[in-house]
């Protein structure tokens, strides 16, 4: 047969094609141009601006500024770095009961109290915290197929420090119609909350003397103490592993698979939240705080699809996530960007996301049980679901500046994962609903 | 700068000319922003004419001259000659040994006027010794070569320039279909707003043969019209090889002006013509020299390469 002579040396050139035209040494000697316009050209440094606000209803909100600055040395040797400054402040769940009676607690601190109206989800609302991370990140090719990063990543919070480096490496295959990628990181954290850690599952201390508590008022001081961890672990390491592929399936197709592998150790347990331990009646009779085993592992596997119509891009991604903590999850997102004019696209996006509770999860425990070993009455880790809205509009300005807006709706349903209420907790809201919004504005230049 | 500009098609897009490579160079623009189109314009010009000026074999005074006169000594050469020698170095493997931009100097034995005329064997014999990419030593900054040996760029240097404006034009308008058409060497940046495709007048060969042959018997002149054949092109890469006007007739054998670097002698019973289209003007370039380089057996080697092609015989 005639074909069987001649091999397909089309990929091999293509390939060639690329090489000869990635080396950006041709865009260099640009120009002696009688133009005196500014060329913009890919050696200079491309910065993202952008500031973000977070707001729960009657919670949490965040105010984040995000500066990503990203510089091609040529030949894509790129570095970038990112900075990220933001604050929080507001109430957070801290885990108890509602009562149909107002309820004293103390604060994480020891210093002071705060008071849960009746019928009210007890919210501790001394959550405040600014945090800074700073990330730097450089990726270089180490052949025509390879490509190497590696960066690294501090993070300071009030109570909270952490140093995270990694290394990825990237080949392409297939005339760069297939990538496959595997990255590790490895993430060092300290604690140090206000207050120090609880000891696991001891009672928090309600001081209920009439007037201030105070430093005059030893007997409390005392008894706060003792539920206070004398050394032990306030660190926490995790290691990150993750494989993935990216094959071109076609002209308008793109797809990716992702495992990763997670596995935390160290002190896990959040120092903030309480479980509640109630009589037959569901009347409160005190709160332990909570308890965490110090290991966790996740696996999860992400898939993700973009479709490019004529001008249209379309996106859907899944992501599956489990533990030895039993917490399962789905995620489905779907983005649709659609241009508005040449210079212009508004994207609107809806995600799902569903998760199963942690075996330790409870919403409160009955004084007729044993305390379990490990605890837990953060919603965070019960069963839930997630709806978020958004929308996304961009703008590309003459100067290839940009800007875009970005906004998102985001409910959030704890759900009852198999627990039968007692008492009083019958007719109260064990699981409210969390709504947010979040609105960020983006300048890249 | 000499070129020329005008809004074409009810102000749909501009077309830019200029002259440059032996060449009418055009780049269609879809906008309507004058001022980019000025700006594009002066910088396409400058590149198209950087790289003539560059590789260009009939000038003494640049990296081609330099290398076809460095009387064996290893050359220093700079990063962009030395991409574009380690690409034709590719090519060379890939065909084995077919496509060798070492090939030209068997010029010096053939002139392809359409006549009689062929080498003769002591000719060629003396100058295939000169030919052979294999001789050649490349590294990412040096180039060394026996002397008497030469290289020309010409089979790649102008869907090279091509595939450069398409990069500067792509940096400058990144959201605007761009369609870059160096005498019928063609790149389009990215596709058109509402899908339309690109239409453009490339030669067609056996057309003009025919419409010759016709016009003569018919004793009246011929319409230009009737040389071009219409193609529409939506993205990506076209080019031509061929040998519509450069050829020789012995014996009722058709030398085409592509040489066998191997022998010497010119191909025979090749298409006159081949147009590919692939993702790169430089890439379709380079496939349609080594069909040509098949001879009778060019479409079977397209074939082979599961490529869009046209080939007129």
């Amino acid at each position: 047969m005639q074909l069987a002579k001649f091999k397909n040396i089309n990929a091999l050139l293509a390939t060639a094609t690329c090489s000869l035209f990635s080396n950006t040494v041709l865009a260099t000697p640009l120009m002696n141009a009688s133009d005196n316009s500014d060329i913009h050209n890919d050696n200079s440094w491309k910065i993202d601006t952008a500031l973000m606000y977070y707001a729960e209803t009657d919670r949490v909100s965040a105010l984040e500024g995000i500066i990503a600055a990203k510089k091609d040395f040529g030949e894509e040797h790129i570095l970038s770095g990112k900075l990220v400054f933001d604050t929080l402040t507001g109430a957070s769940a801290s885990g108890a009961v509602p009562q149909k009676t107002p309820q004293t607690y103390t604060r994480p601190s020891g210093k002071a109290q705060y008071r849960t109206p009746s019928n009210t989800t007890p919210l501790d609302d001394t959550f405040r915290d600014t945090r800074l991370q700073f990330n730097v990140q450089w990726s270089q090719p180490i052949s025509e197929q390879d490509k190497i990063s590696t960066g690294i990543q501090l993070s300071r919070e009030y109570d909270y420090q952490s140093i995270a480096v990694n290394g990825g490496y990237t080949r392409e295959l297939n005339q760069k119609n297939t990538a496959i990628f595997t990255g590790l990181s490895f993430a060092f954290d300290t604690l140090a909350p206000e207050g120090g850690r609880p000891v696991p599952l001891s009672a928090m201390v309600v001081d209920n003397t009439e007037g201030i508590s105070g430093d005059n008022n030893i007997s409390f001081k005392d008894a706060f103490e003792a539920t206070r961890q004398q050394g032990g672990e306030n660190t926490r390491n995790t290691v990150d592993l993750m494989f993935g592929v990216t094959q071109v399936i076609n002209r308008r197709w793109i797809m990716q698979l992702n495992y990763g592998y997670s596995q935390v150790d160290g002190y896990l347990t959040d120092p903030f939240k309480v479980v509640s331990v109630v009589n037959d009646q569901g009347d409160a009779l005190n709160q332990l705080h909570e308890n965490r085993p110090s290991e966790r592992t996740k696996h999860n596997i992400y898939w993700q699809n973009k479709a490019h119509f004529d001008e249209a891009v379309f996106d859907l991604s899944y992501r599956y996530s489990f533990d030895d903590w039993k917490i399962s999850s789905h995620a489905i997102e779907s983005k649709l960007r659609w241009p508005l004019t040449s210079s212009t696209y508004i994207q609107p996006s809806i995600r799902y996301y569903q998760q199963d509770a942690a075996e330790f999860y409870t919403p409160f425990i009955t004084d007729d049980q044993p305390i379990p070993e490990y605890a837990s009455a953060d919603y965070r880790i019960g069963k839930l679901t997630t709806m978020t809205f958004g929308a996304k509009y961009l703008q590309e300005l003459e100067n290839n500046h940009s800007w875009g807006v970005r906004m998102e709706y985001y409910i959030q349903t704890p759900k009852n994962a198999g627990f039968e209420a007692v008492g009083q907790l019958q007719d109260l809201e064990l699981y409210e609903e969390v709504k947010a919004f979040v609105v960020q504005f983006n300048y890249s230049f | 700068m000499h070129y020329t500009f005008k809004q074409l098609n009810k102000g749909s897009f501009y077309c830019i000319q200029f002259q440059a490579m032996a060449s009418l160079c055009e780049v269609l623009v879809e906008t309507q922003n004058a001022e980019l189109v000025y700006k594009i314009g002066c910088l396409a010009e400058a590149e198209a004419k950087r790289i003539e000026a560059k590789f260009s074999r009939y000038t003494n005074n640049n990296v081609c001259y330099a290398i076809n006169n460095a009387q064996g000594k290893p050359l220093a050469i700079d990063t962009e000659t030395a991409s574009l020698l380690h690409f034709a170095a590719q090519c060379y493997e890939m065909s084995d040994g077919m496509f060798d931009v070492t090939s030209g100097i068997l010029r010096r034995a053939w002139t392809f006027d359409g006549s009689n005329r062929l080498a003769t064997q002591a000719q060629i014999s003396t100058l295939l010794p000169l030919v052979g990419w294999q001789q050649v030593t490349l590294t990412d900054h040096t180039l060394q070569m026996p002397t008497g040996m030469e290289i020309d760029f010409g089979g790649i240097g102008k869907e090279y320039a091509v595939n450069c404006v398409a990069q500067i034009c792509t940096q400058q308008a990144p959201d605007i279909s761009i369609l870059i058409n160096f005498g019928g060497d063609i790149q389009v940046t990215q596709a058109r707003k509402n899908k339309q495709a690109w239409q453009i007048g490339i030669e067609d060969p056996t057309f003009k043969a025919d419409a010759k042959i016709k016009a003569n018997a018919a004793s009246k002149p011929l319409k230009t019209e009737l040389a071009i054949k219409q193609i529409n092109i939506q993205q990506g890469g076209l080019a031509t090889s061929g040998d519509a006007r450069r050829y020789l007739l012995h014996n009722h054998i058709r030398y085409s002006h592509i040489l066998n670097p191997k022998t010497g002698w010119p191909i025979t019973n090749a298409p006159h013509s081949i147009t590919v289209a692939t993702a790169h003007c430089i890439q379709a370039g380079c496939l349609a020299t080594m069909a040509l380089l098949q001879g009778e057996h060019a479409e079977a080697f397209l074939d082979a390469q599961k490529v869009k092609y046209w080939s007129y015989h």
